[in-house]
């Protein structure tokens, strides 16, 4: 009985689901999901709302920000830019960007920054916080940085042949409809060499517990809806997808080499208020929000 | 909901750059259900970018250029990666090169002076402005003798006589000026493309800016200084510098915080009803301990009436600061009589029994309200000044000695012919050393009061409007634990703390989010230390018999738990070392101590703590005496408990501290 109790926790891969119903190809597939799209521009006006909806998010979004610079700086540093300390020079793109939380961030660091997002809701409010910001105001006299807004999907950018430095689509794989080709889109906007960095929710009774029954129920933190279980992706499946589907990493169970890929979990400490890494490794580290990272072969 | 205050075409260029742009969204969307949310607009945000060139961006702008502005400005400035560094501006009303140049004689001190904690010495040396501090005009504090204006229970921290001859530092007395000339040296030698000092300007106003509805725009104008005034006209006109533009508006900017009135931010508090009188005293530095050997001049010393604590603090081997807070009236009348008046009164109000000190308080206060003011200067002031003779204070303090039966060999004493008893080499009485040395005079022009009030701001951080509070903007409290500036100088550390993490992580630094871990690092700590000194305040503001008895057996209690005695150190001065310095002093004083805390009453015990030569201290020997006489054995296992808790609780906050 616990067994069957687990195995409906567990459900069926949705990376692999959509694989057996039928493969359609990335130019012509559609990946978003219009409830997804009403929700998110419903909540639209929240975003930069920092006590409200997003809270959660805007205490995530430092430690996000931090794995991907570190990850990325690292790699430059490695292969002759032994001075970089940001993402100065990059191309990057945010998928899904929402308000905007990441882009501006992304775009801070230097990164030349393309943000797009399938609710032409968010496009607006991102683009109308962002320009409240000088640093990102062309017609201010301290602008140096730069962060576009569009409203687009993946699909659209492939069409375009358009490939960038650094491509991140952080918890957006549990929003779209069809995952695999989300994610092929995805990696079709790498440029060899790129960095991939997606996060998401793990299908676990842990993240059942943490991001339904305690955000959306118990405490209201999140909207109800917000989340929906079955989309959620297990990290050892996303590691399989990019082994087999997409073959960037190498086959076999062992873990991929550090300078390839890397698999965080992410925690909130509630008596801090703040977000942090767990320690690679950790038990259940895996087991709700994780961030995976990781590289497109030259 | 609909903002009229977004929509603002007032100048025809603001209306016409609205035209060009087209660039109007829906900010507000209440009931938007489909992506396409323009045909139900219902509130608009439009974005105009015609004041650009009229105002000035900053990351950071800080208002208030005093030691926590200034110490914050040299935190966020960093001298490595310029390149990518934080634009800061710092808004001063005062002229600042007169900061720049102060240059004081040797023996001559402000009597603005500051207790800086070695947390906070840490602080500044990381952020390279100690090693500007001139520290030949600091004094180093290695030993606090604090005791009961009332009972004269009293509780000694510090450690007289390391083999060295030197004590442990608990804190660093330093004049304020000192350490603001320090943070200004270190800014100018950053000399950072990014950093901008407005001194001699205002702030006439702070508004929400218009188009970015919430940036702060800070409108300045110079101020109107004297030294300005006597300058060419030419420069008298300058032209009001550009509107500052913030990331992040922080108010450095004192008591009555602008910044905070801007951001909304209630403060809660009281005005003590009291005054602080400051001042530089002069002593005659050739003081001998009662072994003959010279007496170290590192103790400070703090005596609880109940008009309010009295506190002499060392600046070098012959002058001291003053800080006496009492009532408002006393204070004025204390002034009005004179630096002699004054200080013959600071040496009786160190050494005198309460019931006299209540006498003379008395005394001046009768003959200050039957004082004719009369006109003084050119300006009409009125004034009361010179209404009390030396001879007749001198007269009165004789008096009041005799009753006591202090006669002038007495450490008690505070005759004049007592000084020169001390400086012609006589050895001292033994309890010499636990009152500080007699005032000879009060530097010129150094005596001044300052009104006292306890208040904290409900919040550090403004809701949605990018700014935060630091220092006195923030709280303010009683100075009787010196810790006023220290409180500021942890708000900058944190502060900085965030700000810099957020900014190497491409966060807005002016977010709530960016700098929340700032409040929450230090509201409950500023709020325990704010609390803390009120209580004692008004604990030590009696003298209610029974609260006066609990106070003393606490004091007294307190001063025999190492463990306790090291958590109200952490706080005082030492942090961190405080586990060396807690020692006990005099070995006669020893000896009854720790008879006392095992709890062992025997004659022996009286003997050795109470007849040696404190004939003078009546009170506290017999104190001393009732404490160990009559103590079972389980006070002493009491006394191990309480250490244990205390301990505990040591742990705990430090655990609190970085939690939170």
């Amino acid at each position: 009985m616990f067994a069957r109790a687990l195995a409906r926790f567990r459900g069926p891969n949705p990376l692999n689901l959509l694989e057996q119903q039928g493969r359609r190809t990335i130019a012509t597939a559609t990946t978003v999901n219009a409830d997804e799209i009403a929700h998110f521009s419903k909540l639209s006006e929240h975003w930069w709302d920092e006590q409200g909806e997003f809270k959660m998010l805007h205490r995530m979004n430092p430690v996000r920000v931090q794995f991907i610079r570190d990850r990325v700086v690292r790699t430059r540093q490695d292969e002759g830019m032994p001075d970089a300390t940001d993402l100065r020079g990059l191309n990057a793109l945010d998928i899904g960007c929402g308000g905007g939380l990441l882009s501006e961030s992304l775009a801070r660091l230097g990164a030349n920054t393309l943000a797009i997002d399938a609710s032409e809701a968010n496009i607006r409010i991102a683009t109308a916080h962002s320009s409240q910001d000088p640093l990102f105001n062309a017609s201010s006299s301290v602008a140096h940085k730069t962060l576009a807004y569009r409203h687009a999907t993946s699909h659209d950018l492939v069409e375009e042949g358009k490939q960038f430095d650094l491509v991140c689509s952080l918890e957006v794989i549990e929003h779209v409809d069809n995952p695999a080709g989300f994610l092929e889109s995805c990696a079709a906007l790498v440029k060899p060499g790129g960095h991939l960095v997606l996060s998401t929710i793990a299908r676990t009774p842990l993240a059942y517990f943490m991001t339904i029954f305690m955000a959306e129920r118990v405490l209201g933190i999140v909207t109800p809806g917000t989340h929906s279980y079955s989309k959620y992706v297990n990290a050892s499946e996303l590691l399989e997808f990019f082994r087999t589907r997409i073959p960037w990493l190498p086959k076999g169970p062992a873990d991929p080499p550090s300078h390839l890929a890397e698999l965080r979990g992410m925690i909130y400490y509630p008596l801090s208020g703040n977000w942090g890494l767990l320690p690679r490794g950790a038990p259940l580290a895996l087991d709700c929000n994780y961030i995976f990272w990781l590289r497109k072969p030259v | 909901m609909f903002r009229e205050s977004f929509l603002r075409p007032t100048e025809p260029a603001c209306a016409v750059a609205i035209e060009s742009k087209r660039a109007i969204y829906t900010f507000n969307l209440t009931s938007v259900n489909a992506p396409d949310a323009s045909s139900t607009r219902n509130g608009l945000y439009s974005q105009t970018y015609a004041s650009t060139a009229s105002v000035q961006d900053y990351d950071v702008v800080i208002v208030g250029g005093g030691p926590v502005g200034l110490a914050l400005a040299c935190a966020l400035v960093s001298p490595l990666r310029r390149d990518s560094s934080l634009r800061v501006a710092l808004i001063e009303a005062s002229d600042l090169s007169a900061v720049r140049k102060w240059q004081p004689e040797g023996d001559s001190f402000s009597n603005r002076v500051s207790s800086i904690t070695n947390a906070s010495r840490e602080f500044l040396q990381g952020i390279g402005a100690w090693d500007l501090v001139d520290e030949s005009r600091t004094m180093a504090i290695e030993e606090m003798q604090v005791w009961d204006g009332v009972s004269d229970a009293r509780i000694e921290f510090g450690e007289a006589t390391l083999p060295s001859g030197r004590g442990l530092e608990m804190a660093r007395l330093t004049e304020n000026l000192n350490l603001q000339r320090a943070l200004l040296r270190r800014l100018d030698n950053l000399s950072s493309p990014t950093f901008t000092i407005l001194d001699k300007t205002k702030v006439s106003s702070i508004v929400p800016d218009t188009e970015r509805s919430t940036w702060p725009v800070v409108h300045l104008h110079p101020s109107q200084s004297s030294g300005v005034a006597h300058q060419a006209p030419e420069r008298r006109e300058q032209t009001s510098p550009l509107p500052l533009r913030a990331r992040l508006l922080v108010g450095a900017d004192g008591p009555s915080s602008p910044v905070r009135a801007f951001s909304k931010i209630e403060t809660y508090g009281w005005s003590y009803d009291a005054r602080a009188i400051v001042a530089t005293m002069v002593h005659d530095g050739n003081l001998l301990t009662s072994f003959g050997t010279p007496r170290n001049t590192t103790t400070a010393y703090q005596r609880f009436l109940p008009t309010g604590p009295i506190a002499f603090l060392p600046l070098s081997t012959t002058r001291a600061s003053l800080v006496w807070s009492t009532t408002p009236e006393l204070a004025q009348a204390l002034l009005d009589a004179g630096d002699d008046v004054l200080a013959r009164m600071v040496n009786a109000a160190f050494r005198l029994p309460d019931l006299s000190m209540r006498y003379l308080h008395q005394f001046i206060l009768d003959r200050w309200h039957a004082a004719v003011p009369e006109v003084v200067g050119a300006d009409g002031k009125m004034s009361k000044k010179g209404y009390l003779g030396v001879d007749e204070i001198e007269g009165e303090i004789r008096w009041r000695e005799r009753a006591h039966s202090i006669d002038a060999s007495s450490a008690l004493s505070s005759l004049p012919d007592a000084t020169t008893r001390t400086s012609s080499g006589m050895i001292p009485s033994a309890d010499a050393e636990f009152y500080p040395p007699l005032v000879g005079h009060i530097q010129a022009r150094s005596a001044a009061s300052f009104p006292l009030r306890m208040a904290h701001a409900e919040r550090y951080l403004g809701q949605g409007v990018r700014t935060a509070l630091i220092g006195d903007a923030a709280h303010t409290t009683h100075p009787l634990a010196g810790q006023g500036l220290n409180l500021g100088l942890g708000d900058c550390q944190s502060l900085a703390n965030a700000i810099h993490t957020a900014h190497s992580l491409g966060q807005d630094v002016g977010s709530f989010t960016a700098l929340e871990s700032y409040p929450r690092q230090r509201y409950l700590v500023n709020h325990g230390m704010l609390s803390a000194v009120d209580k004692l305040k008004k604990l030590y503001g009696t003298r209610n018999g029974p609260i006066v008895w609990a106070r003393s057996v606490g004091l007294e209690t307190i001063n025999e738990l190492d463990g306790l005695k090291r958590m109200f150190m952490g706080v005082a001065g030492a942090d961190g070392d405080a586990d060396r310095v807690v020692r006990r002093r005099t070995p006669d004083r020893d000896i009854g101590r720790s008879e006392n805390r095992e709890g062992i009453s025997t004659a022996s015990a009286e003997a050795a703590s109470g007849h040696s030569s404190l004939g003078n201290r009546e009170e506290v020997v017999s104190r001393l005496e009732s404490t160990s006489h009559g103590v079972p054995t389980w006070a002493g296992m009491l006394a191990s408990a309480v250490e244990g808790v205390a301990g505990m609780v040591d742990v705990g906050t430090r655990i609190l501290r970085q939690r939170f």
